[in-house]
């Protein structure tokens, strides 16, 4: 359905096709993003960074630099005492490093100037001693006994040990007809969003205020951040983030460039514009760790998984971040996917002289998913099984269910995704007939709609939404949510719309202003449909009792028997005509005056994990996304080089509240897993990163873009908003290994290390000579 | 990618002005900028000034003899493209232009450009603090290659993909300098050193490309990558072959990102196209090709796959020429 032909009335009810709200502003370049921001005087920023990947800081000199026409403010670690990280366990990055540096990048002062050549040849005049450190790029190096510690209370250079045994996964490997291991190896890989980092920061000294726009997906940890680093009252600080191209991870929490803005507006007593260039946006980040993975599944001669052991050591980089909560992940969502009675895990995060890694689409689960699918497609050829038999013969049997690690699971759309996939992709009729050199693969996947336990606890609702009304008969809508292009906004005013009975234009949403909007806690864990649609859902009920008294008072009716269908009250079953929405209104306002009412969500506590099972509040969650998809594949002997012809991707996502933006979505998340799969890696050369650009960091093109059917299951969750659940991570890992599964039909080689650039193709067919 | 450096900007209307204004020191050519600003911004040139081509008339026609064609090197990637009677006549060249990074590029960048383009290398084309915390390189700045320390020239790599087609079709370039105007074999227009990989006396201007004609020549490109838009080519090998039934009556191949230079292979003498001649080209493509760890993807894969895929070229234009 074209957008042109859809009925005013019917844009954004739940289920209709309707572009974002914020589409067109986008499209024409109306919509204001952090860079594009102008402030009368504004300052330039600019960073030094550490030019080499492990040192001891013996001095830095800026006297020359302070001393040069045209700066105003320079700032060393010496300004930033108070360390920050995401996690409260783990703070030990500073904004400005301090004693040490540990990777190439590593800032370690900053200049305010007039202008950026000013700036620039501040930079130049910083002097800076280093007493040079060993340097660790390889995890096992850097755990090695008598290796330099990155961090004095982690000797061993490991950040976190996880392990976790749930059954008895040696007799369920006694109990397999087939038992396999096999190590994976996952280059480390990059958001690559396209707007490159950001903020500008203003600082008003009568009131001793800060006030940021910046390129974050979760404000209000960049405001925590920005004060604590800065010792400033927090209400001191506003944090908004205007229009955001991109994040995928790589903004869920606060940056050094942020803070620094921050420090520099203080410092230089004005407002600084600091915009991070291509490379050190890719310095700053917080993608996915490089993974050795060991995965070890035992198997009955049916399919049936008896037991499933898991190593894994990430290479994490110079810093804590979110390390601790993604070499969880890398377990946790073992369970979930399917009914295994046996499930051990062991994870080692590795600090190495790296960039931090981070949150990226898929968080922690990714490598893992991809490794256990790739080894369960091996395993099903070594028996003689189909891939889609091997999956069915280990689904959930039925929901509600609870996994070993306690996770609930309330909806199960996998055996439909599964079905689906089939059809579409005449798997039945064409799979091990396909012609030579080409190949289909499968694969299942999920993830988490929203983390059920909050990072900083605080014993506030998970999320919450405030609407006003007043006069004028708009409703505005306030969520610190953050829309980072994922239509956040727009799903919002869905929920309202959809419970009020109004025009979708009737809503306007303000979101992520500290000042202004409520606070929520970001967007990140696929959180923000479940958990905001459902506190806005909340508000919107809060405004409809109210406006359903005004309407029953003025209908003489019970509240109770009112609706409002298409901005008109009715009593249900009534003679009336019924009454326009802003005669309503009115009505509700006399006495009262603008109405504001709040809505708010918490998971209910049997969703937060159990507290028995160490480390099981990451990976709970009040409902999974599930996934499968066939990915058609060929392979040129000549060069390597691997075309991905079509993929049909099916996706329980509770209900598609935006059909349009849930395709996207998916879309969006398939490809992602493309580019992990065939062509991303960072690359780093003694510690010197040979990757920062668009050129050498191989995000996949147009060109390279397959096909895609995309195929929407609603399997109704009874807790997400209108039956919604997460709907663009869940399929990501899947591509992975039904590409790798597609390779295998193509040219008879499994893959265990990805990406499959066109060297390690080929490498893995000269393999397959040799051992022929 | 920061603010550009300070230079003058002078858009000469004529050849005798650009030539003129080119021949003073520290000077440089552009016309669509998609290679040389990036490397403004990161630093890598200072010119004095830039001498802007396109107001010169004429800069980007195509004019067609019964001999063959002169290609204006003011001409852009897109329109060489999809040109009518080069795309019939000579459609390498379409295949090699579209081949050249994306849509935008190709609508800015000219066919002079894209021959002229500055070499590449992971330890040059860097910001200028990467390069600073690592030396600078002796292209630039620095006096140590980081590819070959031991050695004393530069390895940067030549990346562009019209040159190798343009060679296995005998083009020859047309140049105008202080000293008058002169054509030589294309391949004279390069210098297998990757910090001086340009012929150019100081002033001198490409003019034109020119192509003679021949129809009885099939020739194509293959461009190895690893994504099918944007990339610059890993290797790349052009070849033209000449058939006369059973009889190879000429078969010439040339090959980028293999050296500092577009090179030829020579592939003289040969009487058929079979195995031994196959593995005559594989033996010279391995003599010639001066691969370096200029790039992210390894030596032995660019190696590997030059070979392989200039063998799948040649056997597929020698089909390709029966049917001529």
């Amino acid at each position: 359905m074209s957008v042109r032909t859809l009925e005013k009335r019917e844009a954004g009810a739940v289920g209709v096709r309707t572009p974002l709200i914020d589409g067109v502003d986008k499209v024409t370049g109306k919509a204001k993003y952090t860079a594009d921001l102008v402030v009368q005087d504004a300052l330039v920023g600019k960073i030094l960074r550490s030019p080499v990947a492990h040192a001891r800081i013996l001095s830095i000199d800026t006297s020359a630099a302070e001393a040069l026409e045209g700066v105003i403010a320079v700032a060393t670690g010496a300004d930033t005492p108070v360390p920050f990280g995401v996690l409260p366990i783990a703070e030990n990055e500073y904004p400005l490093a301090r004693e040490k540096v540990r990777y190439r990048g590593d800032p370690i002062a900053a200049v305010a100037a007039v202008d950026e050549a000013t700036a620039l040849a501040a930079l130049k005049l910083i002097r800076v001693e280093y007493e040079q450190l060993p340097v660790y790029i390889d995890p096992r190096k850097a755990m090695e006994a008598g290796a330099e510690p990155l961090h004095a209370d982690k000797p061993n250079n490991v950040l976190r040990e996880v392990h976790h045994e749930f059954g008895d996964v040696e007799a369920g490997f006694a109990a397999a007809d087939l038992v396999r291991e096999k190590v994976f190896r996952f280059a480390e890989v990059n958001h690559m969003h396209m707007e490159p980092n950001a903020t500008l920061a203003e600082y008003d000294v009568d009131k001793d205020w800060l006030t940021l726009h910046t390129t974050t997906q979760v404000p209000y940890y960049v405001h925590l951040k920005v004060s604590s680093c800065l010792q400033v009252d927090p209400s001191r600080v506003r944090v908004v983030k205007p229009f955001l191209g991109g994040g995928f991870g790589a903004r869920t929490e606060a940056l050094s460039f942020e803070i620094i803005a921050a420090l520099l507006a203080r410092k230089a007593k004005g407002a600084v514009r600091l915009l991070q260039t291509r490379e050190e946006t890719f310095i700053s980040h917080r993608g996915r760790p490089e993974a050795e993975i060991k995965m070890k599944l035992g198997m009955t001669r049916d399919g049936k998984i008896t037991a499933c052991a898991e190593e894994c050591i990430q290479r994490g980089g110079a810093y804590a971040g979110y390390g601790i909560i993604t070499i969880l992940y890398a377990g946790a969502l073992l369970h979930g996917l399917y009914e295994i009675a046996n499930i051990k895990y062991d994870g080692w995060r590795v600090y190495t002289n790296t960039p931090p890694c981070g949150a990226m689409r898929g968080h922690g689960t990714v490598d893992a998913r991809a490794a256990f699918e790739a080894l369960l497609n091996e395993m099903a050829d070594e028996l003689g099984l189909d891939a889609f038999a091997v999956r069915r013969a280990n689904l959930i049997p039925s929901v509600p269910y609870t996994t070993l690690y306690a996770q609930k699971i309330m909806s199960y759309g996998l055996p439909e995704c599964l079905d689906k996939v089939l059809q579409a992709s005449g798997w039945a009729e064409r799979r091990g007939k396909m012609p030579k050199g080409r190949g289909l693969g499968l694969a299942c996947s999920h993830f988490v709609s929203g983390t059920s336990t909050p990072k900083h606890w605080t014993g506030e609702p998970h999320a919450t939404v405030n609407l006003k009304l007043d006069f004028d008969g708009g409703v505005t809508l306030l969520t610190g949510a953050a829309d980072i292009g994922q239509g956040s906004n727009t799903m919002a005013a869905q929920m309202v719309k959809q419970v009020l009975g109004v025009d979708l234009n009737r809503i306007r949403v303000i979101s992520a202003d500290s000042a202004v909007t409520p606070k929520d806690n970001g967007s990140y864990s696929s959180r923000v449909t479940f958990m905001v649609g459902n506190a806005a859902i909340d508000a919107a009920k809060a405004l409809q009792r109210v406006l359903n008294e005004a309407a029953a008072k003025k209908l003489d009716a019970q509240p109770d028997d009112i609706e409002c269908v298409d901005e008109v009250f009715r009593v249900v079953g009534g003679q009336h005509p019924g009454l326009p929405f802003n005669e309503v209104v009115k009505a509700a306002l006399v006495d009262t005056g603008t109405i504001t009412v709040k809505g708010t969500f918490t998971p209910p506590i049997e969703f937060q994990g159990d507290k028995k099972i160490k480390g099981s509040a990451i990976g709970a969650t009040m409902g999974f996304c599930y996934a499968a998809q066939v990915v058609e594949a060929s392979v040129d002997e000549v060069t390597g080089k691997i075309t991905v012809h079509k993929v049909w991707v099916a996706v329980d996502v509770g209900r598609a509240l935006n059909p349009l933006a849930v395709e996207g979505q998916i879309q969006g998340g398939v490809w992602m897993g493309m580019g992990q799969a065939m062509s991303e890696e960072t690359r780093f050369d003694q510690g010197r990163m040979i990757h920062s650009n668009i050129i050498d960091y191989r995000v996949p093109t147009m060109a390279d873009s397959p096909d895609m059917e995309v195929i929407i299951v609603e399997s109704m969750d009874p807790n997400g908003p209108f039956g919604a659940k997460e709907a663009s991570e869940g399929m990501l890992s899947g591509f992975l290994p039904a590409l790798m599964d597609a390779v295998h039909e193509a040219a008879g080689v499994w893959p265990d290390a990805l990406p499959l650039t066109p060297d390690r193709m080929l490498d893995l067919l000269e393999s397959r000579e040799t051992t022929l | 990618m920061t603010i550009l450096p300070d230079f003058r900007y002078v858009r000469p209307a004529s050849i005798d002005d650009a030539v003129t204004a080119l021949a003073a020191p520290g000077v440089l050519p552009v016309a669509g900028a998609t290679d040389l600003l990036p490397n403004l911004r990161r630093g890598l040139k200072e010119p004095e000034a830039l001498v802007d081509l396109t107001a010169i008339p004429g800069l980007d026609a195509v004019e067609e003899t019964a001999d063959g064609w002169r290609i204006g090197a003011g001409l852009s990637l897109a329109a060489l493209a999809s040109h009518p009677s080069l795309r019939i006549h000579v459609p390498v060249l379409a295949e090699a232009a579209t081949a050249v990074a994306g849509p935008t590029h190709r609508a800015a960048g000219t066919v002079g450009g894209n021959l002229c383009q500055d070499t590449r290398c992971v330890y040059y084309n860097q910001s200028e603090w990467w390069r600073s915390g690592n030396g600078y390189c002796l292209k630039y700045q620095g006096d140590r290659c980081h590819v070959a320390p031991k050695s004393s020239r530069c390895f940067a790599t030549y990346r562009g993909d019209l040159a190798p087609a343009l060679m296995v079709l005998d083009a020859k370039a047309e140049l105008a300098g202080p000293g008058g105007r002169r054509t030589i074999p294309l391949a004279e227009l390069f210098h297998d050193d990757g910090a001086a990989h340009l012929t150019l006396a100081p002033g001198e201007l490409l003019l034109a490309v020119i192509v003679p004609r021949n129809d009885r020549l099939v020739a194509g490109y293959a461009k190895l990558r690893v994504r099918e838009s944007i990339d610059f080519p890993l290797v790349g090998v052009a070849a033209a072959v000449e058939r006369d039934g059973p009889r190879l009556v000429g078969l010439r191949v040339a090959v980028t990102g293999a050296g500092s230079a577009p090179l030829a292979i020579s592939m003289d003498g040969l009487e058929s196209w079979d195995d031994a001649a196959a593995k005559m080209l594989a033996d010279r493509l391995n003599k010639t090709a001066k691969l370096q760890n200029t790039t992210t993807i390894g030596m032995k894969y660019r190696r590997r796959v030059l070979q392989a895929a200039a063998r799948r070229l040649v056997d597929g234009l020698w089909e390709q020429g029966t049917t001529r």
